[in-house]
């Protein structure tokens, strides 16, 4: 093709200038515009390709698993449990069997559909929807802890916004005290580093490695899911409120398996069944 | 383009959705593992007009945009960037160079997410920086080489008759 062909014709300029203009509509449209719209997309034209790939992470975790049985039927069991992606892959499931059984009754498990791009971590798509019972504003939890809330549902999957999401917050009180604040991720930082605990009373100063869980305020996340641990102190607020470092109980980046708690457990308090899960 | 060429690069683009879908999620970490969807949209931009790489640039991140809805739109102009800067920067790299079409991809995929972090506007200081020059980065460089791999592979099968390769 000839360079004339290729550039500076007005038609490819008048294209690309209108897919630009399309692009910033599309990022300035409220959430209540876009969410059915990419919803829409993922209903229809995405949807063998989502199937796509949650039967490629299905059989990818069958793998393990069939992985796992055979090794313990061989004598070289141990020593291929010993392969440390193995043993990762079984404490997280092991996990999320425990907390399953501590949980008793309502919440679905889900996996989730990590995402080209650099928004992964901060969205996720899960592969529950409406059709298993997930409603929006359902927490998202995981064996260690809280991993965000779902945002929006479609039948067979639906969106979660991460805690280290910008516009997450979620109430949080300190385990075994009644100091409460505020949980929110910490501008600026990569997703799922680190998050900050604000609004903390200026008589009340916190501890390295103490345990930060939520609240049960705010009607959406029940009381006791772990959200971090206190790192330090990062701020004081004209002597009136201090705000504490926390690192994460869970990395969203990191998650393959979730557990969608129905909206009917908000006003339970969970603090039993996550007693086991350890301190990050 | 002929018919059956076009047909081919179809055939090609589905497949490489297909990896990007179906073979992706097992290929480890999500942040570093190869961007078929990215390579695919790459394949059609360096046999395209600027203006229909740009649409397709623009159709892929509207894809992106749906499955990872944090900053809806942001996808998309990183995309049509991209589509429409490979289309035209065709007429000035060796375009039969497999080598170079690569390194022409690793360098797209870096620009898609520059212009998409900022775009999302939701990454600054350090957490920003790190996104930009590691993580990126070596995206962009699995993306590479699944470029290199892919392009090895179909070049013979994609040719012009007439002679004009990846």
């Amino acid at each position: 093709m000839a360079l004339g062909d290729r550039t500076g014709t007005r038609l490819d300029t008048s294209l690309f200038l209108t897919c630009i203009l399309l692009s910033l509509i599309a990022l300035a449209l409220p959430e209540g515009l876009r969410a059915p719209f990419a919803s829409g997309l993922r209903r229809t034209v995405l949807f063998p390709l989502l199937t796509l790939e949650r039967g490629s992470v299905r059989s990818a975790e069958h793998r393990v698993r069939l992985d796992a049985l055979r090794a313990e039927r061989d004598s070289l069991a141990l020593r291929a449990h010993e392969a440390p992606e193995l043993l990762a892959e079984n404490a997280r499931l092991r996990g999320l069997l425990a907390l399953g059984g501590r949980l008793g009754h309502g919440f679905v498990t889900a996996e989730v559909l990590h995402q080209a791009g650099v928004s992964d971590g901060l969205t996720l798509v899960l592969s529950a929807g409406a059709a298993d019972g997930v409603q929006v504003l359902a927490p998202v939890v995981a064996p260690a802890g809280l991993v965000g809330m779902v945002r929006t549902v479609d039948r067979r999957t639906s969106v979660a916004l991460a805690w280290s999401h910008p516009d997450f917050r979620a109430s949080a009180v300190v385990a075994g005290a009644r100091v409460f604040g505020i949980v929110a991720a910490r501008r600026g930082e990569a997703a799922g580093e680190v998050m900050e605990l604000r609004g903390v009373p200026y008589r009340d100063q916190l501890v390295p490695g103490t345990p930060v869980v939520t609240s049960g305020l705010g009607g959406v996340f029940p009381r006791g899911i772990p959200l971090g641990t206190v790192a330090g102190a990062l701020s004081e607020s004209a002597g009136w409120e201090r705000t504490y470092l926390l690192r994460p109980a869970v990395h969203p980046a990191e998650v393959s398996h979730v557990m969608i708690l129905s909206r009917a457990r908000t006003a339970d308090t969970l603090t039993e069944a996550f007693a086991d899960t350890p301190r990050p | 383009m002929t018919r059956a060429t076009r047909l081919r690069l179809s055939a090609a683009v589905l497949l490489l959705l297909g990896l990007q879908y179906g073979l992706r999620p097992r290929l480890g970490d999500p942040r570093f593992a190869p961007d078929f969807a990215l390579v695919a949209l790459l394949l059609v931009a360096l046999r395209v007009r600027p203006g229909a790489a740009a649409v397709a640039g623009f159709v892929v991140g509207l894809a992106t945009d749906a499955v990872a809805p944090t900053a809806f739109g942001a996808a998309a102009l990183a995309h049509t960037v991209t589509g429409y800067l490979a289309a035209w920067l065709k007429a000035f790299v060796v375009a039969d160079n497999v080598a170079i079409t690569a390194l022409l991809v690793v360098a797209a995929a870096w620009l898609r997410d520059i212009v998409q972090v900022v775009a999302a506007h939701q990454l600054r200081g350090g957490g920003l920086l790190k996104q930009l020059f590691i993580y990126s980065p070596l995206a962009a460089l699995s993306t590479g080489v699944a470029a290199l791999l892919v392009f090895t592979v179909l070049r013979g099968w994609l040719a012009e008759r007439a002679g004009a390769r990846l």
